[in-house]
């Protein structure tokens, strides 16, 4: 997934009145609306000031976050619901998404990456090599997995 | 995601066209180990593909494996930057056989 659209996007410099930008999707678990999300994220990622790499990457670290979902809690049911809210606050970039499908492992949040014969697992080895930090809870209304990425040059608070 | 089938002597081309995800890897992975069967060496064209994710890969690992299960050859080449990042990132850079035109896949 390019960053690149054609004509540079215009920075944010500064962020508005109203505190974070907020952008929030309700989409189906259906991996056909997966493109759909990348084109956005990898748009308000490079609007926001990430470079072209890093944009992949976190456009990358989303998909993958959102295919676990569709993978793991709704164990490929295609007709659930996701919420993916957006926050760009002045030096990161802020996703959370919630499900109401079966509770997650939290050791694989945390697991370390598997060998290269292995299956599976290398999606949350991406999520948890691109991002700062990333945070997973179960709580009464479904799972909730918090990713952020800090801007260049700023550190992580983690 | 869309695939070509190419026939060479001793080889066969797999064209790939669009971005491999969740959606569109299970399809891929038939594709070439359908093809694999019949062929001592697939050769997959990767120019046309924008984007890779992680059951993609795990769609080519597995290629990879029955492959070498079979002593035949898997080569990739074309790949862009967003595809190279995804190897790294999983250390499967040196794991994959990978050359950067046709030609030298052919070759290899």
């Amino acid at each position: 997934m390019s960053c690149d659209k054609g004509s540079a996007p215009e920075r944010l410099a500064t962020l508005p009145p109203g505190g974070p930008l907020k952008f929030r999707m309700r989409m189906a678990s259906d991996p056909r609306l997966l493109s759909v999300v990348r084109s956005s994220v990898s748009e308000l990622a490079a609007v926001w000031g990430f470079e072209d790499e890093q944009c992949r990457r976190i456009t990358l670290a989303v998909d993958e976050a959102l295919s676990n979902i569709i993978r793991h809690a709704y164990q490929n049911r295609c007709d659930q619901e996701i919420d993916l809210n957006l926050q760009a606050h002045s030096d990161c970039l802020e996703f959370s998404f919630l499900d109401h499908g079966e509770a997650a492992d939290p050791s694989r949040f945390c697991a370390e990456p598997l060998d290269e014969i292995a299956t599976g697992g290398r999606g949350t080895h991406l999520i948890r090599k691109i991002m700062d930090e990333v945070c997973y809870e179960r709580l009464p209304e479904g799972n909730l997995l918090r990713l952020k990425k800090y801007l260049p040059g700023v550190k992580s608070k983690a | 995601m869309k695939t070509a089938t190419r026939e060479q002597t001793g080889t066969t081309i797999i064209d790939v066209t669009g971005d491999i995800d969740m959606g569109t890897s299970p399809g891929l992975r038939k594709t070439l180990l359908e093809s694999l069967k019949k062929t001592p060496r697939l050769v997959v064209n990767m120019r046309e593909v924008r984007y890779v994710d992680s059951s993609g890969i795990a769609s080519l690992v597995e290629v990879l494996k029955e492959a070498r299960n079979k002593e035949k050859r898997l080569v990739l080449f074309g790949l862009n930057a967003a595809v190279h990042e995804v190897l790294q990132l999983t250390r499967l850079t040196k794991f994959f056989d990978i050359r950067e035109t046709e030609e030298e896949a052919l070759k290899a």
